[in-house]
């Protein structure tokens, strides 16, 4: 079995994307091999299915509107749950099961296994995210098109739908699943349990989701010091109604491309710093 | 205590790990002020009872903790710093992989992450597989193998890039007597192929069969180490083994050393070892492979 030359002679070894995708690769085999991933992508499915049968008899944009609040709304919850609990099943189960040791005890950087077990857990809420905005769409244009058959006159202008945007808005919540996806593995890059990292993803999502409430408040009343500590912890939690334009897209209205831009660059950032401290923080970590 | 040198494949010099064990500030002391080299090429076991800082010891060489004092090199790099592993192979404890892939996925998996060039990719790891003897459940699910597999598995793993230092660590915990003589075996063909192996175990006749040194552990501190057969080997005595002889012979022998000013200190009827007469008797299902 022994080789005349090594095959991995002494060298230095330079960060690889290669290793960090061999991970990712991995995490999001593991992943999809899950049970709770194929439950929650099936009732995800099942749900925004049956947006249709509660359809409100008043034929016409209203209905549709309905549709596309519900369909989106499942896909709010049931990826925001599969994002949290996800990523950290992924991440507790290479340190429970001590799978961690063998690979870390290779000649791999934990950046690349960090940002590798992100981007798996990513490309999984990619797929679910796809999915469901696939389903969302299909079902609206199939309900358009039959509302415009029987109700033509509200139809005259064309179709109400702007299918692109809903893509967009579909983009937008896999980018904030992504925010999400970095924070469940900051707490779980110092966390003992799985538990405790769950129950803090979720609790972080609620503050990352009303922390606009508390800004608009304080900012109105409250003294310059609490205003300036409330506005510090606006910048640290990212605001993820940002990300809500559901309300102002889709049907009826587009979408402004600088807008979109602008929110997915917000994610962006936040994923890179959110990622980068879950490094510093793994790196320091006894496996 | 063995000098320092620069043949040695691991160095550990002074080396002290302090683990916290509340926000108060009390700590465990695992390893204290450790001085250990570990020769190039031979079979080094490292003994201790449960909580003698073997353990930690290992992590540390491969980097996984940081040493509270002192330091550890690996073939004169760093134990902290990344290229210090690219030539050492690890075996953890109570080995669990990733059970939804099969034999082969695996040992690819750690292959790839190694940087074994695609190219020779799918030879080694064939070439692994069939050396640990396990051709014949490679494509099946790691997650349906016995214990002895999974050993056998995490020892292609560990060889897969063709290291220089293997660590095993308790390579034969839970694995019956076949599986574990013939893990001792593959480990005596590391040893011809000029590898380091390191092991931990606690069955101390395996490892006094295939160790050339040992050091043993106890409370985190080194209390013994040094050749095998000068640590267990009685310099001033002699075992001679006859046929059997009748109790008047014995008498006479006893005398004529008596003349000579020895002394028969003991009489005794060899045995042959429990583990030998067990593996003489029962049948050996998977023979690993020679070395290719």
């Amino acid at each position: 079995m022994s080789t005349a030359t090594p095959i991995t002679p002494l060298r230095s070894v330079p960060f690889s994307l290669e290793r960090l995708t061999i991970v990712a690769g991995n995490t999001f085999l593991e992943a999809v091999r899950q049970k709770l991933f194929n439950f929650l992508l099936l009732l995800a499915i099942a749900l925004v299915a049956s947006a249709q049968l509660f359809r409100e008899f008043n034929f016409g944009s209203s209905e549709l509107k309905f549709i596309s609040d519900f369909g989106f709304g499942a896909m709010v919850f049931f990826g925001s749950t599969l994002t949290i609990a996800a990523t950290a099943q992924l991440f507790f189960s290479e340190i429970e099961n001590r799978t961690a040791l063998t690979i870390l005890a290779k000649p791999i950087w934990r950046t690349e296994f960090i940002f590798g077990k992100f981007l798996g857990v990513f490309a999984v809420v990619g797929v679910f995210c796809a999915l469901t905005t696939l389903l969302l769409l299909a079902l609206l244009y199939h309900r358009e098109t039959a509302l415009m058959a029987a109700n033509p006159e509200a139809f005259e202008s064309g179709r109400l739908i702007h299918y692109g945007d809903l893509v967009l808005l579909g983009v937008l919540q896999w980018l904030k699943f992504g925010v999400l996806a970095a924070i469940t593995l900051l707490i779980a890059s110092f966390s003992n349990t799985n538990l405790y990292t769950v129950v803090m993803g979720f609790f972080v999502l609620v503050i990352c989701h009303l922390q606009y409430l508390a800004r608009d408040a304080y900012g109105q009343v409250a003294a310059l010091p609490l205003r300036l500590l409330v506005q510090l912890l606006g910048y640290v939690f990212p605001n993820f109604q940002l990300f809500n334009l559901a309300d102002q897209i889709g049907i009826g209205a587009g979408i402004d491309t600088m807008v979109f831009l602008r929110i997915a660059g917000y994610a962006l950032i936040y994923i890179a710093v959110i990622g980068g401290l879950a490094v510093y923080s793994f790196r320091n970590r006894e496996i | 205590m063995t000098p320092l040198n620069p043949a040695s494949a691991i160095e550990i010099t002074g080396l002290t790990k302090d683990f916290s064990l509340n926000l108060g500030g009390v700590k465990l002391r695992a390893v204290e002020n450790l001085t250990l080299a570990i020769p190039e090429g031979q079979v080094f076991g490292l003994l201790g009872p449960n909580g003698s800082g073997k353990s930690t010891t290992i992590k540390i060489i491969l980097g996984l903790l940081e040493p509270t004092v002192g330091e550890c090199q690996v073939f004169g790099v760093p134990s902290g710093r990344v290229e210090s592993r690219l030539n050492v192979g690890y075996l953890p404890e109570a080995p669990y992989f990733y059970r939804y892939l099969s034999g082969t996925e695996l040992v690819r998996f750690y292959g790839r992450i190694c940087g074994v060039p695609r190219k020779r990719l799918d030879e080694r790891v064939r070439e692994v597989i069939d050396w640990v003897g396990l051709s014949g459940a490679a494509s099946r699910r790691v997650g349906t193998y016995s214990k002895g597999m999974l050993q056998r598995i995490g020892l292609a793993q560990a060889l897969v890039h063709d290291p220089r230092l293997i660590i095993l660590d308790e390579p034969t915990a839970g694995v019956d007597p076949v599986g574990s003589a013939e893990i001792s075996e593959l480990i005596l063909k590391l040893k011809t192929q000029g590898k380091t192996v390191l092991i931990t175990s606690h069955l101390l006749a395996q490892i006094e069969d295939i160790c050339d040194r040992v050091a043993i552990l106890d409370r985190g501190k080194l209390i013994l180490e040094g050749a095998v057969n000068e640590l267990v080997g009685l310099s001033d005595r002699q075992s001679l083994i006859v046929d059997a002889l009748p109790p008047a012979e014995i008498e006479e022998l006893r005398d004529w050393l008596a003349s000579r000013g020895h002394t028969l200190n003991a009489v005794e009827q060899p045995r042959t070892r429990l583990d030998q007469l067990f593996l003489s008797k029962v049948s050996r299902p998977q023979k690993a492979g020679d070395s290719p």
